[in-house]
């Protein structure tokens, strides 16, 4: 299915600020450097890109990316990724047009991914906090946090319309 | 004989304990309270050995070791054991005119013996035992100890005098040959009945038989007679040799049936508590299920990683900014502003092959065709629109898709974890209760210690070959004694009628006949008692018996009768005569109360007053039948002396406090914590005793309650 969408942001680099270097391996299954693999409960992520990507989404609630140094980042992984879940290429774009309130910026795929980018930082430290608050592991913290907050974003019924 | 005090030393656990019994005739109930594990069948055994010496320890003393286990091999390794008993025995002396008196004589025995430990082995010196008259001016001691302690308490009846309620049963179990059981208890009833004082007079009498046949052989006779005599002589010999043969064949063959039963009790009990080789197939079994869940929470684990990366997470927590950025498209295309949007709907049209206004779009039809050339012409002329619109109507309607996806993939998160966490909960479930079965069966395991059913089923095997080579064995000897007293009947006869037809052998003749005369009589007598002495055990057991089970023949009681049979055998009827097996048709506390009756029958019908020692005598036992049994044990023994654990006393206690005129407590600090609440007050493994009775407890003998012992035995499972 991946294949029927065009991917605006291949060639462009996910990158993250250095200071979430040490979560980002802490939480995702997949380490960049060495691809060893730890566990679900301890790394609820499958990949880098899913723990970016949810913080982009967490970071969305608070209306504005965040500002912060683009030369102090690293990459996490290629733009290209994102291509295995065609859906977030539509919901990044969406996402830069809420932002913007200007449709143009879907011929800037590198604004769009910036966005992102500034949402995920915005996120992150929600998303940070939503693992390690609770008394369970960080699987089970983050689901009860997401499961709270969603129970109040979207009311029961919501969907139906 | 009354047993009024005994004194252990080093005897197992009994390392230093006095215990007083009751005298009373009033209060003739002595009860030793002892919980499991605290030497209650330790002080039978050394209570039999003080008076019966090494032989009367289990496996007569071979391999039984007797000195503390953990005796400080550093201080001796030499251990000195001894145990001291004080009875008496009171007799009646015959005065004028045929009245009697009671005179009561005092003793005290002591038996020793000394235990050497030398590296993981131990050996124990012949133990000695020493007998005392005591009186006011001091101890005076007797020779022959042995002899006064057969005459009061033969060692026949040492199963009689002190019962294991567990091995009293071995008169009617049904795991042992009938021929074994009937042994038993006609070895019994003849000891107790004295028999064993015609047995010898007729031994003495046979002797004399063969002296006066001797007698005939050495008188200068014919031939023949001498010929006869000769033979006689052998053959009376050749029947001392095969009675001597049966006998021993006999021992060996209830010696190994009773192995083999317990082979048997012992394969009963590990199949109870588990085949080993079931179990460990059970226990495969279970952990391929645990794999399996395994795997499945695994899955589930990838789900649930899953969910952090859906579609719906994303929508969910975007909903106002998605919303918001479709509002501003839907702005667009009502503006005109984003016209491409012909392009689908012209490739829609084209798929379906009907046109907006209706008609076909069939290229076979002429109208079709100009129709379906027009639309691809549209498409064509809205290609060449700006790349913006171009990316944006593509966008609209895919994005569109997404926002507004209703498809079941697209649930709401909320619901989505919901049924995961259902899903998860359920599988965990199943794997707790997987992992707790493993552990029960594993404990179970564990249980069976080193019990290989298969060693035992072999062995089984063994030993009931052997068994029946020893009653194939006692067959042939029976049969070979049958045709060896024919045989010497038809000698006897020949002999005698040669020697009336001698002079010489007139006397002779005369005085075989005399002999043979008085062996009549005592074999006569013999039988007479048999039958007379045996009728009153079995009447006396039986009242005994119904009485404790509270079964009234007249009110259509389900037992109605027990009988000894003139064969030995312990028999129990029902309605209208109906055999029914003691061992298969009546409960636990029905065939303890009919073995304890036998057992008093007997101690009463023989009208020898001795003290009856007996270890757990109400196990399995509860409500009426517990307390008859104890009242009617009470009020037949002349001295009765119980060990009790408390929940045989439970229920019993005002029977105790109306009959009971010694109560102690035995403590094995070895419980504390688990089941005592204060700590001992010396670090050494003996048993305590204090003087608590049944309704008391003290700092030594205090008990956790058992619903207390049992959470903390469950919490420690779970630990």
């Amino acid at each position: 299915m991946s294949s029927r969408y065009f991917n605006p942001f291949q060639g462009l680099d996910i990158r993250v600020p250095n200071r979430f270097r040490e979560a980002f391996g802490r939480y995702c299954q997949t380490h960049s450097e060495d691809g060893a693999k730890s566990s679900v409960v301890h790394s609820p992520f499958p990949r880098m890109v899913d723990m970016w990507f949810l913080a982009a989404c967490l970071g969305a609630q608070g209306g504005r990316p965040a500002d912060y140094d683009t030369k102090d980042t690293y990459k996490i992984i290629d733009a290209s990724i994102l291509s295995s879940d065609p859906w977030r290429i539509d919901a990044l774009v969406l996402l830069a047009i809420g932002y913007t309130k200007n449709v143009e910026v879907i011929s800037q795929p590198r604004d769009v991914l910036a966005i992102a980018s500034g949402f995920a930082v915005a996120g992150m430290d929600r998303l940070l906090e939503m693992l390690g608050d609770g008394d369970s592991e960080p699987v089970w913290n983050l689901s009860d946090e997401l499961d709270r907050l969603l129970k109040k974003l979207v009311p029961a019924g919501a969907h139906s319309q | 004989m009354k047993l009024l005090s005994a004194r252990f030393h080093n005897f197992r656990l009994l390392r230093d304990l006095t215990i007083d019994f009751s005298v009373d005739a009033h209060k003739k109930l002595s009860v030793i309270r002892a919980e499991n594990e605290t030497g209650k069948t330790t002080m039978l055994a050394a209570l039999q050995w003080a008076l019966y010496g090494d032989d009367a320890l289990p496996n007569k003393g071979e391999g039984y070791r007797i000195h503390p286990i953990d005796w400080d091999i550093k201080r001796s390794a030499q251990v000195p054991i001894s145990a001291q008993i004080e009875f008496e025995i009171t007799a009646p002396i015959p005065g004028p005119s045929g009245a009697t008196r009671q005179t009561r004589k005092r003793y005290r025995l002591l038996r020793s013996a000394t235990e050497t430990i030398s590296g993981a082995g131990w050996r124990r010196s012949r133990s000695t035992p020493q007998l005392f008259l005591m009186g006011e001016n001091g101890d005076t001691p007797l020779a022959e100890p042995e002899a006064i302690i057969v005459d009061y308490l033969p060692p026949e009846l040492r199963e009689v005098f002190f019962t294991d309620g567990d091995r009293a049963l071995s008169f009617i179990e049904a795991g042992l040959s009938t021929t074994t059981k009937r042994d038993r208890v006609q070895r019994a009833i003849r000891a107790l009945l004295g028999l064993s004082v015609i047995e010898s007079a007729e031994r003495h009498v046979k002797d004399a038989s063969s002296d006066i046949n001797r007698k005939a052989r050495a008188m200068t006779a014919s031939a023949d007679l001498q010929k006869l005599t000769d033979e006689v002589e052998e053959t009376e010999k050749a029947i001392a040799d095969l009675e001597e043969d049966l006998k021993a064949s006999k021992e060996q063959f209830e010696h190994l049936d009773e192995q083999l039963n317990h082979i048997d009790k012992r394969i009963g009990a590990a199949l109870q508590k588990g085949d080993q080789e079931a179990l460990a197939k059970e226990l495969e079994g279970c952990k391929r299920r645990i794999r399996e869940l395994d795997t499945q929470l695994d899955a589930l684990d990838k789900a649930h990683s899953s969910l952090f990366k859906s579609a719906s997470l994303a929508r969910d927590l975007l909903r106002p900014t998605l919303e918001s950025a479709m509002a501003i498209m839907d702005g667009l295309r009502q503006q005109g502003k984003i016209p491409n949007t012909t392009i689908p709907v012209l490739y829609e049209r084209l798929e379906i092959g009907t046109c907006i206004c209706g008609g076909t779009l069939d290229e076979k039809d002429p109208d079709g065709a100009r129709r379906r050339k027009y639309i691809e012409g549209l498409i064509e002329q809205n290609r060449k629109e700006d790349e913006l619109q171009k990316l944006l109507t593509e966008f609209y309607f895919r994005s569109k898709s997404f926002v507004y996806d209703q498809s079941r993939e697209s649930m709401p998160w909320v619901q989505l974890y919901s049924e995961y966490f259902a899903q998860r909960t359920a599988v965990e479930k199943q794997r707790e209760s997987e992992g707790g079965r493993m552990r029960a069966i594993e404990a179970r395991i564990a249980a069976l210690g080193n019990t290989d059913i298969a060693e035992l089923r072999q062995n089984q095997g063994l030993y009931r070959q052997q068994r029946d080579d020893a009653n194939r064995k006692v067959a042939v000897l029976q049969n070979q004694l049958a045709n060896r007293r024919q045989h010497l009947e038809s000698l006897t006869k020949r002999r005698d009628a040669l020697l009336k037809e001698e002079s010489k052998g007139q006397l002779i003749a005369g005085q075989l006949n005399a002999v043979q005369d008085v062996l009549l009589v005592l074999q006569r007598s013999y039988e007479r008692i048999c039958n007379e002495e045996l009728k009153k055990v079995s009447d006396c057991m039986n009242a005994m018996f119904l009485r404790m089970i509270g079964a009234d023949p007249e009110q259509n009681a389900i037992i109605r009768k027990a009988e000894i049979s003139p064969d030995y055998d312990i028999l129990v009827y029902g309605a209208e005569g109906r055999h029914l097996n003691p061992d298969q048709d009546l409960n636990g506390a029905s065939r303890r109360a009919l073995t304890l009756s036998f057992i008093l029958a007997l101690t009463k019908v023989s009208e020898c007053e001795a003290p009856n020692i007996i270890d757990t005598p109400l196990g399995m036992m509860a409500g009426y039948v517990k307390r008859e049994v104890l009242r009617t044990a009470i009020q037949e023994s002349s001295q009765l002396i119980l060990f009790l654990t408390s929940s045989e006393i439970r229920d019993c206690e005002d029977i105790l406090d109306q009959y009971a005129g010694c109560i102690v407590t035995l403590t094995n600090p070895a419980h504390y914590p688990r089941m005592l609440v204060n700590p001992p007050p010396s670090p050494l493994v003996q048993i305590l005793r204090c003087d608590c009775n049944h309704r008391q407890s003290c700092r030594i003998c205090e008990r956790r309650l058992d619903a207390v012992i049992a959470d903390a035995a469950t919490e420690a499972a779970y630990v």
